[in-house]
């Protein structure tokens, strides 16, 4: 209604010019009144949409600028974290060992032995902390081969849990006990640490994300009428608007502030599935009532196998 | 016991297994780096080697292809935490597919030096 009021105003004006140009130049006939006219609004407008386009082209260029750098920091971090990691091994070698001999010189049942035995017990954890750290910066080519998914999601479960506790936990019911899948186990822990991270950010890292483990069959994909399973991350954030949906798979894609968020999550989540013969599908309601996220990744059995 | 030439360039680390192994009565002479490692090795002529992958002046797989280059029979212990870009594993692979007769990714505990121990020097 109100763009149709600006257009009529427009054309009045327009009609307003051409009469007063006309009164003001009467050698000249209408038509070449009208033309000068149209022409330098032709003009206007050419020149509008150059300025326009040169603005969009710098935007678009400092977004991708912004993009690469993004993606060199998260690969200069995954780097860090495995040259890190290599070096805790060493530094957890001397502690351990130390300890160990600690432990020697104090009688069994002595609190000195209990805080060593204490020391010890901690840096075995630390050490399988830095093996999984280890394990999801690795950035080697993909390496497929028949892997125990439930087991393997319980673990990559265990690693995204610690860094969330105490007021996010993470609810883990497998309704099957063993799967056979093909794939990396880097790959699944990789699935379930981004949905984990993006299911924990959406609930600003408060409450519960439900994670099941299924039978299922594949009904879409390259994978259609094989058995498969299905894994469920539901998170109770604040949700997706359509709009976020339809570009969330998109690489750099990210509703997050720039220091939370790399826009990676999802296109790594969806290319692996992609990768694995399976499919991605979503389901969340952004109605400003926390209705929650609903992830299902379906992914084939390995030839042969069943699930029970 | 056995003496027990470590080779191993973290002083910690190395500080460390020198008492460990001593606690155990083992006699041990020590090196800082693969070079120093073989020289040791042919003036004190060690039931075996205990060495490190990565270190300056000659890494570990140097190292052990020169011992086995001079004295065949040496068993060798192969060890690593790995470092930046190459990982322990492959090290140690490295290491395995070479002779070594076993293998520790740091950290490792007291009965996992033992068995390595007595496997190599069976």
């Amino acid at each position: 209604m109100k763009q149709t009021s600006i257009k009529q105003e427009a054309e009045r004006y327009y009609r307003d010019s051409v009469e007063r140009l006309f009164q003001a130049n009467p050698t000249l006939d209408f038509e070449q009144v009208a033309d000068c006219l149209t022409t330098s609004l032709l003009d206007a407008s050419m020149a509008y949409g150059l300025i326009f386009r040169e603005h969009a082209d710098r935007h678009l260029q400092t977004l991708l600028e912004t993009r690469i750098t993004q993606s060199q920091k998260l690969e200069a971090v995954g780097t860090l974290a495995a040259g890190i990691a290599h070096d805790f091994n060493n530094l957890l070698g001397s502690i351990i060992g130390f300890a160990e001999m600690a432990g020697d010189d104090f009688p069994e049942d002595s609190l000195g032995k209990s805080n060593i035995l204490q020391i010890l017990a901690a840096s075995f954890r630390a050490r399988d902390l830095v093996a999984r750290i280890l394990t999801s910066s690795r950035q080697t080519q993909a390496k497929l081969e028949p892997i125990e998914i439930v087991s393997q999601v319980r673990e990559s479960l265990a690693l995204v849990g610690v860094s969330y506790k105490p007021d996010l936990l993470i609810n883990f019911d497998a309704g099957i006990e063993h799967a056979v899948v093909m794939a990396d186990p880097g790959q699944i822990q990789q699935i379930m640490m981004n949905l984990c991270i993006n299911a924990a950010d959406a609930m600003n890292h408060k409450g519960e994300i439900f994670v099941r483990i299924d039978s299922a069959q594949l009904d879409s994909g390259p994978g259609k009428g094989k058995p498969g399973i299905c894994l469920l991350v539901v998170d109770s954030g604040h949700g997706m608007t359509p709009e976020v949906q339809e570009r969330m798979f998109d690489p750099f894609f990210t509703t997050k502030a720039l220091d939370k968020g790399s826009g990676l999550g999802l296109s790594v989540v969806h290319g692996i599935v992609t990768q694995l013969g399976g499919v991605i599908g979503v389901q969340s309601r952004y109605d400003g009532c926390d209705r929650g996220t609903e992830f299902r990744v379906y992914l084939p059995l390995s030839d042969g196998q069943n699930s029970h | 016991m056995a003496h027990i030439l470590i080779i191993e360039d973290d002083l910690q680390f190395r500080e460390m297994l020198v008492q460990m192994l001593t606690r155990d009565a083992h006699r041990v002479t020590v090196a800082c780096d693969g070079e120093e490692g073989l020289q040791h090795a042919r003036q004190v002529k060690p039931d075996l080697v205990i060495t490190d992958i990565l270190m300056p002046r000659m890494d570990g797989i140097e190292t052990i292809m020169r011992l086995a280059r001079e004295d065949c029979k040496l068993p060798v212990i192969a060890m690593s935490g790995g470092r930046r870009s190459i990982s322990a594993e492959f090290n140690l692979e490295s290491a395995g597919m070479i002779g070594v007769k076993a293998a520790l990714a740091k950290p490792f505990s007291r009965n996992d030096l033992r068995q390595a121990i007595s496997q190599a020097l069976i």
